[in-house]
């Protein structure tokens, strides 16, 4: 039944594994394995800046019904990557029912540091998604991440047409869970403008913040900061002593696009 | 006290029976008086009425129901469910993993310390009532700060030591807590005692669905989907001035 549905599609499987280590000063996209749709780029360094920035390519241009994106990445002791998807992730209608898995495991070694830029994730109408992410890191190591969910393709009027959205995203430290955000949506059984849901927001935009020198960040000014733009609610709260998560609830993608990475690039020159 | 029979026949595949004296003892507990602190906690309510978005009884419902269906039921309400059965198998290394999910799916600061302190509260004051060997383990473990001693948790092994079964824990637990907004939307909005009293009322057939739709979930159901109460629970830190702790 089911092959018969899927109408001879084979499903896209990629693969992405990325080990980063510190070689002569710089840090080295050393180890990867790359099945498509998915590939990484070549590292890129901005000046005498040791920091590798690699860029995620998705060559399928957007997941179809049953897809399953893995990607796993490892930053080495002191190694400091910063990752960027190369455009917005997109998921496509699922005509056979099946739903799209995107699975990204990270694990950061003493004193590593990792910046995993926000980009959009977009389910279309009739999409089913579901993203795991799982994050292992050490009390030295350094994370910032953000992430943005779109309602679907805004601009052709898809808003919470899609059929599901789930997203786990676990956070550990040493171990330990210290944040685990986890929301289910089903546009169809669930009224999101009532209060308490999204109320008028569109967009969810989140950013986890893990470092050592956390505790040194003002989080009543970071507040000051994040309330500025009025047109749309934000907040920043402290996990632990050391980690700090800010949330946007926003109507426009393009104001929280910028918004979140104001707070990212200010939040990364700070630590 | 004959529709209460009823209710619990309908979940016979729980083995324990509410007696009269356990039901007595969970009357209790979430009794207003009953010193645990709910009456100084919002869990970000404050921040909607400080906004003015809760005016009137209707609104009052509106945010109680997301509270109850979108938060406690995929939340606090499911870690009791499986604390309770955690509890039952004597299954510490679960109930340890329970605590650390419970304060890990509080993102808001406030509403993580608030479970944390009531927890710590509900235990202080239950502990010389009762003669459970495995509750004061637990208790032990949470002076040892080898566990957080979040409330849910701590409520589930609780009612298990209590003998009533699942589902009225569960119930009873949306019900005050239900019970502890509206009550302190009174104080806060402020309301007339009997838009409380009605608001409430309006509240029980819910309070009922969402703790039958408990019983249908498992740990993978884990969530929060209240993503606006959490952001307002998430602010209320930041509030000029707060009649609640969170």
């Amino acid at each position: 039944m089911k092959r018969m549905l899927n109408l001879g599609k084979v499903n896209h499987f990629g693969k992405l594994e990325m080990g980063f280590e510190v070689r002569r000063g710089y840090t080295r996209l050393v180890h990867v394995y790359q099945q498509p749709p998915l590939k990484a780029s070549r590292e890129l360094y901005e000046g005498n800046n040791p920091t590798a920035t690699v860029f995620i390519m998705e060559s399928s241009g957007g997941m179809v019904a049953g897809d399953r994106n893995e990607i796993s990445i490892k930053l080495a002791p002191e190694s400091q990557v910063r990752l960027k998807q190369q455009s917005a992730l997109k998921i496509y209608p699922s005509h056979t029912g099946e739903v799209c898995t995107q699975a990204i495991t990270v694990e950061l070694e003493e004193e590593a540091r990792l910046e995993w830029l926000p980009e959009v994730t977009i389910p279309f109408e009739r999409a089913k998604f579901q993203v795991d992410t799982t994050i292992h890191m050490k009390e030295s190591s350094t994370l910032i991440w953000g992430e943005i969910v779109a309602p679907g393709r805004e601009m052709r009027g898809e808003i919470f047409d899609y059929q599901t959205f789930q997203s786990k995203y676990k956070l550990y430290v040493e171990g330990t869970l210290i944040a685990f955000d986890s929301f289910h949506f089903k546009p169809q059984e669930m009224n999101f403008s009532t209060i308490g849901l999204l109320e008028q927001a569109l967009y969810v935009g989140s950013l986890w913040i893990v470092s050592p020198l956390v505790k040194n960040l003002p989080i009543r000014d970071l507040q000051d900061m994040i309330q500025q733009e009025k047109s749309l609610q934000a907040s920043v709260t402290k996990l632990t002593d050391q980690a700090i998560h800010c949330r946007w609830l926003a109507k426009e993608q393009r104001i929280l696009i910028k918004e979140i990475n104001c707070m990212f690039e200010h939040i990364s020159a700070y630590l | 006290m004959k529709q209460l029979n009823d209710v619990s026949s309908s979940h016979s595949n729980t083995v324990d029976t509410l007696t009269n004296l356990s039901l007595l003892r969970l009357l209790q507990v979430h009794d207003s008086a009953f010193p645990i602190g709910s009456y100084t906690h919002s869990y970000g309510m404050e921040t909607y009425i400080q906004e003015d978005v809760i005016r009137t009884k209707e609104q009052l419902v509106n945010f109680c129901k997301v509270y109850l269906f979108h938060n406690l039921v995929h939340g606090d309400a499911l870690l009791i469910q499986e604390a309770f059965h955690a509890a039952k198998r004597r299954d510490v290394a679960r109930l340890t993993e329970l605590d650390e999910l419970c304060g890990a799916i509080k993102l808001a600061k406030e509403s993580r310390e608030a479970s944390v302190n009531v927890g710590k509260q509900f235990m202080r004051t239950v502990a010389p009532l009762m003669e459970s060997p495995f509750l004061l383990q637990w208790k032990e473990k949470i002076d040892r700060e080898e566990v957080k001693g979040h409330y849910a948790v701590l409520y589930g092994i609780y009612c298990e030591a209590l003998g009533v079964n699942v589902f009225h824990a569960v119930m009873t637990f949306m019900y005050a807590s239900i019970s502890g907004l509206v009550q302190n939307a009174v104080r806060a909005v402020p309301f007339g005692q009997n838009t409380g009293v009605q608001a409430l009322h309006e509240l029980l057939v819910f309070v009922e669905e969402a703790a039958t739709t408990v019983m249908t979930l498992t740990m993978d159901d884990l969530a929060n989907n209240a993503l606006g109460i959490e952001l307002a629970s998430m602010k209320h830190e930041f509030l000029f001035a707060r009649l609640f702790i969170s």
